[in-house]
């Protein structure tokens, strides 16, 4: 033990603990080339028609969340259990979780299409949609008393109090700590955590609820929260990981996250992709095997067309293959190896909400099911998607410039340094 | 017999930066060996007697209810149309539920480096076998003709010339819970074969010797053998984890694969999983509670290690609370008839006393743990834990009797009566389970002790790099 | 000593009290050059891999071959058993069912896995192994407590006993020992060989007992341990039983409840009579046939014979005796069949007139069927000759249909009710075949659809023209016998 003696921990201005220059270069293009690319795929979208559109929109601001959410997670939950290991990548997660706050703003077109859309993305919003599709009326007056406009708007609302509370919460006083040193704010934090947590899933699950699940206005799975939370907390340390990645090769963090933590991560994604796949397995499974229409309807419609395609690209690319892939010591002790399936696993994960959200749009004109859109329609998930990515990444290096990317005074940095797996 | 905290034997508070203690006091590796040996060396206390006689008792009317049960048939239980599903399989699933804590402990804890879980895995993991013992019992005896069970398993048969139904969740259960039994048991017996070696070691007696001897397989403590041993146990480790997730999921396959209202619903995995852990932790706090003072482990099984499970108890409590209150919301969501009378019906119904039994000791009363208060005194400690585990099985015979009883056709409902082998069985399978862990008690190493000397010697090497 | 030097010496071995001591021996042992080297220790020691040169182990492979044994063995055997030796379908899912074939599968790599993982430890590390010359040494005991050794092998090429010794003493190293066989005995006590021996012994018999069973033959009954699930006390149609107040084990519908396929079959249909119509003429009857369908098994009072008074002779004989208007004349008939007649149904009464009736009233209801042939034959003295179905008092102005199946249901003069053979439905169609069979007698072509006439007419002509050629045959035949008669 004594042959790798504890580290020293290098000074807080050194220059390895700030956002690498070339990295802060690229905020302003980021920024800007990101809006312009999200503005052109969701008037591309719009070619479709204009639900497609606003499906591109929302896919791309879901699969946004998940990552911002599961970040937040990943900081609540290391404090929740005092970890040592992780602090030398908790600021990155830091970082990445007050884009919650951006992400508020751009949610305000969602709020706008539905106050003044009648259906355009949500169909429940359509006055004329039970009618349309013969439900029962009684059930469906009890349905529109949660799923309304206004109070969907301050559930959204709510969700977004919720999580940039606890974001700016958790991040401020990360920051502190950097200037002050003081050890008490870990204490205050980790006091916090427990019923942080608490709200947390509370918000998570039924915003998924809300956003995703009430696409499809009639359908309905208990399990939801949890799915989409499982696609979140894998995307969020494969985020993690590609963070830790870029910023090494930039010059910064060299000698702070080692091996060891790309093992750790490398360790949690597989996790992840199992709990995933477990997740995901036990809500189709369950129904599949009661066989009730009001259920079976929403794998149905994932299962036609290029749908089908995708639900096997899932079960092939998003399980067995990164499954396989990380089941070695060796792959995950490779940091470029781990940093390759993470962002991997990121496009997994977002075909994964764009499964979730696409197959819900109106179908184009005689179709009889929604498609992927054609040429068009792909292009514009993807700048959609891509764009408001750029655009979050810009501000959120706009944002690392004004700290350190690493929590320099935590009192537990040279423990998450000197960090070895058994 | 004191419950009360020695002085300056708090390890709950921690310093950010610097790790506590788990193991307490100026314990050397030889202290350890000492402490644990001598809870199986010397004389049974009275109270260890005592205990083991009303529990065997138990055991023995338990024996003799299940015979009877043979002679006569199922129709001794309270089981009748249409709740077909009655107390047998409520206290199945109870057990199983309290049988998943130890290998969590063990193998989750270990995989995520939480090195407190030393000095309680080993209580938990027999925990989890004796309680497997007591829930594989259920099923067994509720197939109605127990001797034709073989006919589960697929062998090649000469007089049926069939196959089991593999797409029967049923049977998935079989496979489940008696591989879950299977990996259990291997998983604790290597583990202890490191401290048999030590029994081996201490002991005078030539056949106790000889038999802890080979128990011990010939253990020497080689450094490759311990290099093979960690790996195989990490992995182990590895496939326990997913293993204990896969096991009350499949339970709760039982009941959601079905069309059953308030049975068919996705969340059921992860809220029976999380349930699971919960009374499984409650168990382990009741039984570890009593038994640290009792045994006197109190430097090893700190407060520190209760107050964490407290934590552990507070969070899948609250986390079954959510689970609770989804059901309800997607129910009243979801806008379909039948699933609304369900739910509306387990609140409000003929069984309300028995769901809100369920609310107040499973959600409620867990969340006083957020007192630390509460999570430091070992009394309010026990008090709790056996309010978690009332809460839990009641939270099984909800499920299984309130959806039974009220089914598709209203000209069937029935209310379910308990019969006196009912009680019985409950109390019988107790029996079972106390007779099981107090023989163990005597018998073999309830602490793991390698592994708690691989803490300590960690910890003096953090206080000596300290120094520097 | 000079015992010692005798037996065989398997290395060196020193006594270290802390794990640092213990790590800096190694390494200088390593350094050394010594490869044949070992720590004993009470506990994993993290680091001493390192410093003794220990290669990983091959562990994970083997668990990773046992783990997909599992799973291809796990999902070969449950498509096997569940679709292809042995398959049926269940809840309508298809014979492969993979979704529902993953648990086991998962459940079965598990453990295949674990055994890989528990068992390929112990091939690995040479386990169990009972006897080993390090337990030689009684001090060896405190491996498992608090104490740690370093073991050099004299297998190693550098090998040297004073050498070694040197550094161990260097290194900090105490009761540095050779390690020599042991010479303790080795035999295995006796006692260890009768338990054994006993346990073989006793878990052979069970195995002996089935095998000779299986082999032999014995006239003796078979032992039955639950009689009564061996032989299921289940009663037969017609037993007694104490179990229920009314002595049968048949248990008649219970009230209030409707049998499936019955649905929609209101009193009306059931009788053939209009009983609104009726409630309103014999209110008193109306209300003893409903009772009577309502419950069976409840006698009525001794007046309710008369309520289809077509069953006793006698009723109907006193009836036209007093010249009263018989109740089969007053009772309001349903004047239609309820049913929709088609085809199908049409095809329906044919095969159960075929099956039923037509053994006496013959296969075009003349009248003339085999069984009022044989009573005629043997000169039955009691035969009531059936009916012709073509008279015209049978005719649908006449007769109307609910009347004809009361008639069928409860029988008249010779003939039994069939209402306990053929159910309602299927009476109503025998109705409906009836009324086709008599209008068959008289129908004029204009019946026919158009396209179909000139078929009809073709067959027509053709059967007149057999007929007549039968006719022709039949008077030469006769003309032919007249003349050699005449003859």
């Amino acid at each position: 033990m004594s042959e790798h003696d504890a580290p020293t921990v290098k000074t807080a201005d050194d220059p390895a603990f700030q956002l690498p220059a070339s990295l802060a270069a690229l905020s302003l293009p980021l920024c800007l080339g990101g809006l312009a690319a999200l503005v052109v795929g969701w008037a591309l979208g719009h070619t479709v028609n204009a639900s497609f559109g606003m499906a591109a929109y929302l896919t791309a601001l879901v699969y946004c969340v998940t990552l911002a959410v599961g970040s937040l997670f990943f900081v609540l939950i290391q404090h929740l259990c005092r970890a040592g290991w992780s602090v030398v990548v908790r600021r990155i997660a830091e970082l990445i979780m007050i884009m919650i706050i951006p992400l508020a703003v751009l949610f305000i077109p969602i709020i706008a299409s539905l106050l003044f859309g009648e259906g355009t993305l949500y169909r429940w919003d359509d006055p004329n949609y039970a009618v349309d599709n013969h439900l029962p009326m009684a059930a469906w007056a009890e349905k529109t008393r949660w799923l309304t406009p206004g109070w969907f708007t301050i559930r959204a609302i709510i969700y977004f109090a919720i999580w940039s509370a606890l974001a700016l919460y958790y991040y401020r006083g990360s920051v502190e700590q950097d200037q002050t040193g003081d050890k008490s704010v870990t204490d205050r934090l980790q006091y916090w955590s427990g019923p942080a947590v608490m709200l947390f899933c509370g918000a998570t699950s039924f915003a998924a609820f809300d956003w995703v699940m009430s696409l499809a206005p009639m359908w309905f799975s208990t399990m939801f929260g949890v799915y989409l939370f499982a696609g979140s907390v894998l995307a969020a340390h494969c985020l993690l990981a590609v963070g830790a990645y870029v910023l090494q090769e930039q010059g910064a963090l060299r000698d702070e996250v080692t091996i060891e933590h790309y093992h750790d991560l490398g360790k949690y994604m597989f996790g992840f992709v199992f709990f995933w796949t477990y997740i995901s397995f036990s809500q189709y499974l369950l129904i599949w095997y009661g066989n009730i229409p009001e259920e079976t309807e929403w794998f149905w419609h994932r299962q036609l067309g290029s749908w089908g395609a995708l639900a096997l690209i899932l079960i092939f690319f998003h399980w067995m293959l990164p499954f396989l892939g990380l089941l070695s010591r060796h792959v995950r002790r490779n940091p470029t190896l781990v940093f390759g399936w993470a962002v991997y696993l990121l496009l997994m994960h977002f075909i994964d909400v764009y499964w979730m959200i696409m197959p819900e749009t109106q179908p184009v004109e005689g179709a009889e099911y929604a498609s992927m859109g054609g040429v068009f329609g792909v292009v514009s998930s993807m700048l959609c998607a891509g764009g408001m990515l750029a655009l979050l990444t810009g501000v959120m290096l706009r944002v690392a410039q004004q700290t350190r990317v690493v929590a320099v005074q935590d009192p537990r940095l040279r423990e998450s340094i000197a960090f070895e797996n058994i | 017999m004191s419950l009360a905290i020695p002085n300056g034997l708090d390890n709950t508070v921690e310093q950010p930066g610097q790790r506590a203690p788990l193991v307490l006091g100026d314990t050397t590796y030889h202290d350890i060996t000492e402490t644990v040996c001598q809870v199986a060396e010397r004389r049974p206390s009275t109270g260890w007697v005592i205990g083991f006689l009303i529990s065997f008792a138990l055991l023995q009317w338990l024996t003799i209810c299940i015979l009877y049960l043979f002679y006569v048939g199922v129709g001794v239980w309270g089981n009748r149309s249409p709740i077909f599903w009655g107390w047998p399989i409520v206290n199945f699933v109870f057990w199983v539920g309290i049988g998943h804590a130890g290998t969590l402990i063990s193998a989750i804890l270990f995989l995520f480096r939480q090195e407190w879980r030393t000095s309680i895995n080993r209580a938990a993991e027999a925990m989890t076998i004796f309680a497997v013992v007591c829930a594989g019992t259920f099923p067994g005896i509720h197939v109605g003709r127990a001797w034709l069970a073989y006919w589960l398993a697929p062998y090649p048969s000469l007089n049926l010339w069939m196959w089991p139904q593999f797409r029967s969740p049923l049977l998935w259960d079989v496979f489940a819970v008696s591989t879950y039994g299977t990996v259990s048991l291997l998983f604790w017996y290597m583990g202890m074969v490191p401290d048999l070696a030590t029994f081996r070691d201490r002991s005078k007696n030539k056949w106790r010797r000889m038999a802890y001897g080979i128990l011990s397989l010939g253990w020497s403590g080689s450094s490759r053998h311990w290099m093979r041993y960690e790996k195989a146990y990490a992995l182990l480790a590895a496939f326990a984890a997913p293993l204990v997730l896969s096991v009350h999921t499949i339970v709760s396959f039982d009941f959601a694969v079905s069309q059953v209202p308030g049975w068919h619903t996705t969340i059921f995995p992860p809220y029976f999983v999380a349930g699971a852990i919960f009374s499984g932790f409650a168990m382990v706090l009741t039984l570890m509670v009593p038994a640290r003072s009792m045994l006197g482990l109190e430097k090893l099984i700190t407060i520190r290690h209760l107050d964490n499970m407290c934590k552990i108890i507070l969070a899948t409590g609250s986390i079954v609370g959510l689970a609770y209150g989804t059901e309800f919301f997607i129910a009243w969501y979801g806008q379909v008839q039948e699933e609304k009378f369900a739910f509306t019906n387990r609140a409000f119904g003929p069984y309300w006393w028995a769901y809100w039994t369920m609310v107040t000791c499973n959600v409620i009363s867990p969340q006083l743990f957020w007192i630390k208060k509460f999570r430091t005194t070992p009394w309010i400690i026990v008090v709790i834990s056996i309010f978690v585990n009332i809460g839990m099985w009641f939270e099984r015979f909800v499920i299984v009797v309130t959806s039974l009883s009220r089914d598709y056709l209203p000209s069937a409902w029935a209310y379910f009566t308990p019969t006196w082998v009912d009680w019985s069985m409950l109390i019988g399978s107790f029996g079972l389970f106390f007779t099981l862990f107090l023989l163990f008690c005597r018998l073999m190493p309830v602490i793991n002790m390698a592994e708690t000397k691989a803490t300590l010697a960690k910890q003096y090497h953090m206080a000596h790099a300290d120094d520097h | 000593m000079s015992e010692n030097q005798e037996k065989k010496v398997h290395g060196i071995v020193a006594e270290y009290e802390s794990v640092d001591s213990l790590l800096d021996a190694c390494r200088r042992v390593r350094d050394a050059g010594y490869k044949k080297t070992d720590a004993y220790t009470p506990f994993p020691v993290h680091g001493i891999d390192k410093a003794l040169g220990i290669k990983p182990t091959h562990l994970p492979w083997i668990v990773l071959v046992c783990g997909l044994t599992g799973t291809a063995t796990a999902l070969l055997m449950q498509i096997w058993m569940n679709a292809i030796d042995y398959p049926y379908i269940i809840s309508g899912k298809p014979f492969i069912s993979l979704p529902a074939f993953i648990p086991v599968a998962f459940e079965l790599t598990v453990l295949f896995a674990s055994f890989g993982a528990f068992f390929g430890m112990w091939a690995l590390n040479g386990l169990p192994r009972f006897s080993n010359p390090m337990f030689t040494d009684p001090r060896f005991d405190r491996v498992t407590d608090d104490r740690f050794f370093l073991y050099v092998d004299s297998k190693d090429p550098r090998f040297d006993e004073g050498s070694v010794q040197q550094l161990f003493n260097e290194t900090g190293g105490q009761h540095i020992q050779s390690v020599i066989d042991d010479d303790s005995s080795s035999k295995i006590p006796k006692p260890i060989f009768a338990i054994w021996g006993l346990i073989v012994a006793f878990s052979v018999i069970p195995l002996l007992i089935v095998l000779k069973m299986r082999v032999t033959n014995s006239s003796s009954p078979r032992f039955h341990v639950f009689y009564d699930m061996d032989f299921s006390p289940a009663k037969d149609a017609q037993q007694g039983s104490t179990l229920f107040a009314d002595g049968r084990a048949m248990r008649p519908d219970v009230p209030g409840t409707v049998a499936r396929g019955e649905v929609g079959q209101d009193m009306n249909f059931l009788t053939g009579i209009d009983m609104e119509e009726l409630d309103r003429v014999d209110s008193p009857r109306a209300e003893r046939l409903v009772n009577t369908h309502l419950n069976p098994l409840v006698p009525q009072d001794p007046d309710g014979n008369d309520d289809d008074e077509a069953t006793s002779p006698e009723v109907s004989a006193q009836a036209e005796a007093a010249q009263e208007p018989s109740v089969m004349d007053t009772t309001p008939w349903l004047k239609e069949n309820p049913l929709d007649v088609d085809r199908e149904l049409l095809a329906l009464g044919q095969q159960y007139f075929g099956i039923y009736c037509s053994v006496c009233h013959g296969l075009n209801g003349g009248g003339n069927g085999l069984v009022n042939r044989r009573a005629r034959k043997i000169l039955a003295q009691s035969w009531i000759p059936p009916s012709s179905l073509h008279q015209e008092s049978l005719y649908e102005d006449k007769y109307p249909d609910g009347k004809l199946f009361n008639t069928i249901s409860n029988g008249i003069r010779k003939m039994p009710g069939y209402a306990s053979q053929i159910k309602a439905r299927d009476r109503w169609a025998i109705v409906a075949y009836v009324r086709a069979l008599q209008m068959s007698q008289n129908a004029s072509i204009d019946l026919v659809p158009q396209d179909r006439r000139e078929e009809i007419l073709e067959r027509q002509r053709e059967v007149e023209q057999k007929l007549e050629e039968q006719a022709e045959a039949e008077r030469k035949a006769e003309e032919e016998r007249a003349k050699r008669a005449g003859k």
